[in-house]
Order: C-alpha cells, then structure tokens, then sequence
C-alpha cells in the first residue's frame, strides 16, 4: 500500500526562530538539543501518514497526534473517543474529553457513537495508545499487577491487587479495531515481560501468527500488526510471526540497552534500520506548537533522571 | 375509570430542585448512581459535592467517562462497588490514586470494561435492548475476569429475584453471528469499500474456535446498565427540563436516559421556548429528567464547553493532595465542600493551592470564564 507522507519542513506548521530562540532561553532548553519526551513525540509522529485516521488514546498520545498533525499528516483526521472527530489542535489537551480537543473539530458526538461511527464502522488507520506494560507479541496490559480482582473477589486472602493502573478506557477498543497499532512507552525490563499477566488491549497479533492464540483466531476481525515506540527504540511486529522485533533504534542508544530492557530474546528486523536524528524543524514544533507549558515534554522517565545524577 | 393523574415525567416547574433536596431525593446508600460528564469536561461536581455533604454512603458508582467525581468520592469513603472502564485523571494522573488506593487495600471491589464494551451497555440502556454486541475485548483478560460473579452478586435468589437489581446476571456472553460476518466492514462491495480501514480478517475469524468451542465468526453481548441515578451537567435546561448539552457530549444522553431517574445540574434554566425554538439542538428530552437544579460554576473545579475552563493549578495540586494519608484525604473532602455550594464557590477556588495568578473565590470563577470562540480560555498558563 502506497502512503503519502509529508516529509517537507517547509509544509509543516511555521515557527519563527527568533521567538523559538526567545521560548527556549525562557524555558531554560537547549534549543538543538531533544530531550527523552520530545523523542518519544517525534518517533510517533513518523510513523503515521497524510490522509491516515489516528484514533489517540489518553496521556502521551495527545501530544503525538498533535505533532502528527502539525508535520507528517496534516490532513490526517483525529478520532477521540468522548465523541471528537478531527480537530485541528492548537493547543495540546489533557483529556480525550476536553475543549481544546475539541477546536474546530468537524463533529462532535457521543462516546458510544464515536466507537461505533468511526472505529467499528471502519475509520481508524492507527491507534494510538499508551500502555504500562507490554509483551513479546504487543499486547499491552494498563489494568493491573500483582493479581487482578479487588478483594472480596480474591481467594488468597490478599487486599486486592498489588497495583491497580487505569484499566482500559477507549484502550482496548481502539487496539482492536485500529489497521495497526501504535504505542508509546517508557521502556523498563518489569515493564516489556515476555507474557502480560493481564492483557487490556491486543495491539499486535496477541499470540504467535496462525496459531489458535492469534489475535484473529481470537474474533477481532481487524488488525495488521503493531509498532511500539519506546525511549530507546522501536519496535515493530514481525508480519510472519507477530513477534515484536527491533526495527529502529535511537540515535546514541546501545543494542544492548535495549536487550536488557526487554524479558525476552529480542531479535532484529531485517530492514533495521537507525531512527534518524530529529530535525531542528521537528524539535521546534513539538515545543512551540504543540506543548510550550511542557505538560508532557517536561516529564521525564526514570533513566533520564538516573543519567542527571 | 380510575382518577387521572399526571405521570411524574410530565411535572411542570416542581422539577427544579434546591441542590440538597434532588440529592436528598434520589441519592440513598447504597444507590446505584451513574456520574456523567468526561475526566475534567462536564462533570457535575456541585451535585458530587453535596453527595460528601450529605455523607451518603455505600455507593455502587458506574460510569463511563473518568474517574474524577469517583475520586472525590472515594477520597471521602463513599464507594463500596465500581462498574466502569477507566479509574484515571488522564493528564494530571494517570491512576486516580484514592480509588488504585482502595482498590488496593480492599475498600472498593471492581468490574472492569472497555469503553465501547460499556458504551454499548448505555446505548442497551437507552433503547431497552436486553443487550447489545460488541466486536472488541476478544482475547484479552477483561473476557476472563468477572468480579461481580466471583463475589456471588450475579444471578437470581431461591426466589427468582436478581441477587443484586442493578448487576446483570453475566458480564458477558458469546454467540456465533448468524449473519456470518456479512456486515462487519470494509464490506465486499463490488470495487472494494469506501471505509478507509483496509483490513479485514473475514476468512481468519470464521475459523475462530475461541469461546464456544465451534467455528464462527463470534459476537460478544454485554447487558445494559441500569443506574437508579444518573447525575449530569448541563449548560442550559428548560424549566420542564428539556436539557441542551453544547460541546462534547461524552457518555452523558445514554447514561442519563438508561437511568430511572436523573438529576440535572445546570448553569441556567431558562424558558422552554428558548430551547424547543432550535428543537434539533437539544440533547435530551423533558420526560428522562426528574429534578433540575440551576448552579452557575457548579462545574468548577472543572470545565464547562463555552462557559469555563478548568482550574489547572487545583488540578495540580489534587495530584499531590489525593496521595495524602487516607484519613488526612477524608477529613479534606468533608472540610472542603463546606456547607452548601455557594459557601464553597465564593471561598474555595484559589484556596488553600498554590495558585499562578492568585485569584480567589468568585473572582477567580469569573477569570477562568471560557473565550466563546474557542470553548475554552486560550492561552490558560498551565505549567506542569
């Protein structure tokens, strides 16, 4: 299938460089130099395409599709799931269900109807999401660790779960209709186990390909594979076997870094390849544009913070 | 014939209710009560406020939507059981820490879905399906794990009445399509489909023995939901209660009209006529609603499309607030809504929180007010 992908700085969203200089001896940032979450915004961004539906769950979707919309798919239509179909977003939401979300959007419906109308029906290239934790064949669990059920469901005389996350939200829905997934997290060893011990969402093909544990097999009827972008890399499904594979990897980042953030033995696409180095004109546009009060580019995940002691 | 009498749906001006007596009327222990409204968007916090003040407690919550309003809750110890699909605060927090806490420790018990699982349990409840079906959760630990049924509330008593009359006697059940996958899109049409999804996985899912054990195309059905009460926000209702939600509708109209009874909260009631004049922009009819209650701001400390935005810095400082020790978190709740909602709307915003442009009380409402144009206030400073 043939994708048009907009790759031209000059089309993207237009930042001046003299109010980017100003911003970023404001804000205290190195203006060439990208931070972990600004990465993590970029790498989203091109992996979608002009024209594409990205459906964008909560958290650090938000900011991707916001940048997908101001570079690589201008004309890429955004699905959120409280009822928002295609916004032109001009300043990044917080909420799947806030105004901003909202802006210029070219309808707005209701919960079940943008499921229904847009997913179900047959409008989500991508689906966007984020997760806590996720395996071998891209599963993604945001629901629990430590045992599932709340305590007067249990048997083993514990409380309750050892930790209880968001749960599944719009998650798992637009994991299961969406052409391809695409997710975005930090990348800790707990956090990529080679098995979930709770699947929320199958954003890949769930079990090995053609076996009964395929996420087709199943009873999703859509899906093609999935691509995982973490701090480190990137990773996509291998197409025969629906096993996660390295595709990309960041620039400076070690191979072995990446092996050892993940519980399984991790292998290499055959078109691998080096994630190549954000443009200026990239870093410019996440900041400027899409989160100037780096709500979300000002987080910083565990080995950044490691790395500045 | 019997002495005619006017259904209670049809009751004129005597829906409009005073914040303390619709709460009164229609919140019990114990009550199966559904918040409407979406994380920060619309959530009727003034009608959540007065749930702590009356302490009414035991709540069985379920609710599309975010968890906000159920974090409140908890954080006051209100909740026993919870039916939802998303116990986050998205941006400022990605597990609204009093509800993970109690899920933790074994204060609340709780059944999960997803959002279309349980959107399409509201969208049963508004048209009175005894179910509807559902193409995603397959493969996945939601299908596996039933909270309700593990704790005994599914199914019918030595009686025949339902163990719990707000809990459907399954979480799920799966069926074979009899329609073989004929409709699920893209579609074989002549020249392929104008959908711009692309994959179909026809042929794969009809050899699918998962569930039932023989080869089919396989169909999930989820049960309605059935609150006793919805509570919503509104920005405008007519005095007989035909309610105009403008902006992002969320969950609200299925969960509202599923429910026996709902309680709106709005900026302004205002003439029917003023409403019924652009009948086609109205969301939900008179005859669902059973009490109006008129609080401008009671959205606060969230946000209203058109009307406010939302108070990022008590937001900010929530995050921090809510991860207090349990007891310390209770006695803020009840502390904090004071009183009665204009005693709180005039002291507590900019209280006691770190603020950016230290504003207070009304003063601080007035300046969160949305730009029309936009639906919320450009530009509103919101450092991480």
């Amino acid at each position: 299938m043939s994708v048009i992908r907009q790759s031209d700085p000059k089309a993207w969203t237009h930042v001046d460089d003299t109010e980017y200089e100003a911003y970023c001896k404001e804000k205290g940032v190195d203006p060439e130099k990208y931070t972990t979450m600004e990465l993590l915004t970029i790498a989203a961004a091109r992996q979608t395409y002009d024209y594409s539906f990205i459906f964008a769950g909560t958290g650090l979707p938000m900011i991707g599709c916001m940048m997908a919309q101001h570079t690589y798919a201008p004309h890429g239509m955004i699905i959120m799931e409280a009822g928002i179909l295609d916004p032109k977003l001009i300043e990044v939401p917080i909420s799947v269900s806030e105004a901003r979300g909202g802006y210029m959007a070219g309808g707005l419906s209701n919960m079940a109807d943008t499921f229904g109308t847009y997913a179900q029906r047959g409008f989500c290239t991508f689906g966007m999401l984020g997760g806590a934790e996720c395996d071998k064949y891209g599963n993604l669990n945001s629901t629990a660790m430590g045992g599932y059920y709340s305590k007067n469901a249990r048997d083993d005389g514990k409380p309750g779960p050892a930790v209880r996350f968001a749960g599944s939200g719009g998650a798992n829905n637009i994991a299961s209709y969406a052409d391809m997934g695409l997710a975005m997290m930090v990348q800790e060893k707990r956090r990529f186990p080679e098995v979930n011990e709770y699947i929320t969402s199958v954003t890949g093909s769930r079990g090995p390909i053609g076996t009964p544990e395929d996420r087709w097999h199943m009873g999703l009827f859509r899906g093609s594979g999935t691509t995982i972008v973490s701090d480190l890399c990137i990773f996509r499904s291998n197409p025969q076997t629906g096993e996660l594979e390295m595709a990309e990897i960041f620039p400076g980042v070690d191979e072995q870094l990446v092996r050892d953030n993940v519980s399984w033995k991790l292998k290499t696409a055959k078109d691998f390849k080096p994630f190549a180095v954000p443009l200026h004109e990239e870093i410019k546009i996440a900041r400027m544009v899409c989160d100037p009060n780096r709500i979300y580019l000002g987080r910083k995940t565990k080995r950044d913070l490691a790395a500045e002691k | 014939m019997a002495e005619a009498t006017i259904p209670t749906f049809m009751r004129g001006k005597d829906k409009i209710m005073s914040l303390s007596d619709a709460v009164k009327t229609f919140v019990k222990p114990g009550t199966c009560i559904c918040p409407g409204g979406f994380s920060y968007t619309k959530k009727p916090f003034a009608l959540a406020r007065e749930v702590i003040r009356q302490n009414i407690g035991d709540l069985f919550a379920t609710m599309n939507g975010g968890a906000s309003i159920v974090d409140f809750w908890a954080g006051a110890g209100l909740v026993k059981l919870l039916d939802t699909t998303y116990i986050g605060l998205e941006g400022i927090q990605p597990v609204a820490f009093n509800i993970r806490r109690s899920i933790q420790d074994g204060t609340i018990d709780v059944e999960d879905y997803s959002n279309y699982g349980y959107g399409l349990r509201t969208v049963a409840g508004r048209y009175g399906w005894p179910f509807a079906p559902l193409m995603a959760e397959f493969g996945t630990s939601l299908m596996e794990h039933d909270t309700f049924a593990k704790m005994g509330l599914r199914g019918k008593k030595a009686d025949g009445s339902w163990i719990h009359p707000s809990i459907a006697p399954a979480r799920a059940a799966v069926i074979e399509d009899p329609f073989d996958g004929w409709g699920l899109r893209p579609h074989a049409f002549e020249g392929g489909d104008a959908t711009s999804n692309k994959t179909n996985a026809l042929e794969q899912i009809r050899e699918s023995t998962a569930y039932t054990g023989n080869k089919g195309v396989k169909v999930i059905l989820v049960p309605p939901i059935l609150p006793e009460v919805t509570i919503i926000l509104a920005q405008r209702v007519g005095e007989r209660g035909t309610t105009r939600i403008e902006g992002i509708l969320g969950p609200d109209a299925e969960q509202a009209i599923a429910a026996k009874n709902v309680i709106v909260q709005c900026e302004k009631v205002v003439s029917e006529e003023e409403l019924r004049a652009q009948p086609y922009s109205n969301t939900i009819s008179m005859m669902f609603i059973d009490a109006i209650v008129e609080q401008p701001f009671g959205g606060f400390p969230g946000q209203v499309s058109y009307y406010y935005d939302y108070d990022w810095d008590f937001w900010r400082n929530w995050a921090q607030l809510n991860r207090k020790p349990k007891e310390e978190v209770k006695e803020f709740m009840f502390n904090w809504v004071m009183e009665d909602e204009w005693s709180f709307l005039s002291t507590r915003p900019g209280d006691g929180y770190p603020t950016i442009t230290g504003t207070k009380g009304l003063q601080r409402l007035f300046e969160l007010r949305a730009d029309a144009l936009y639906g919320y206030k450009p530009g509103l400073a919101r450092p991480l």
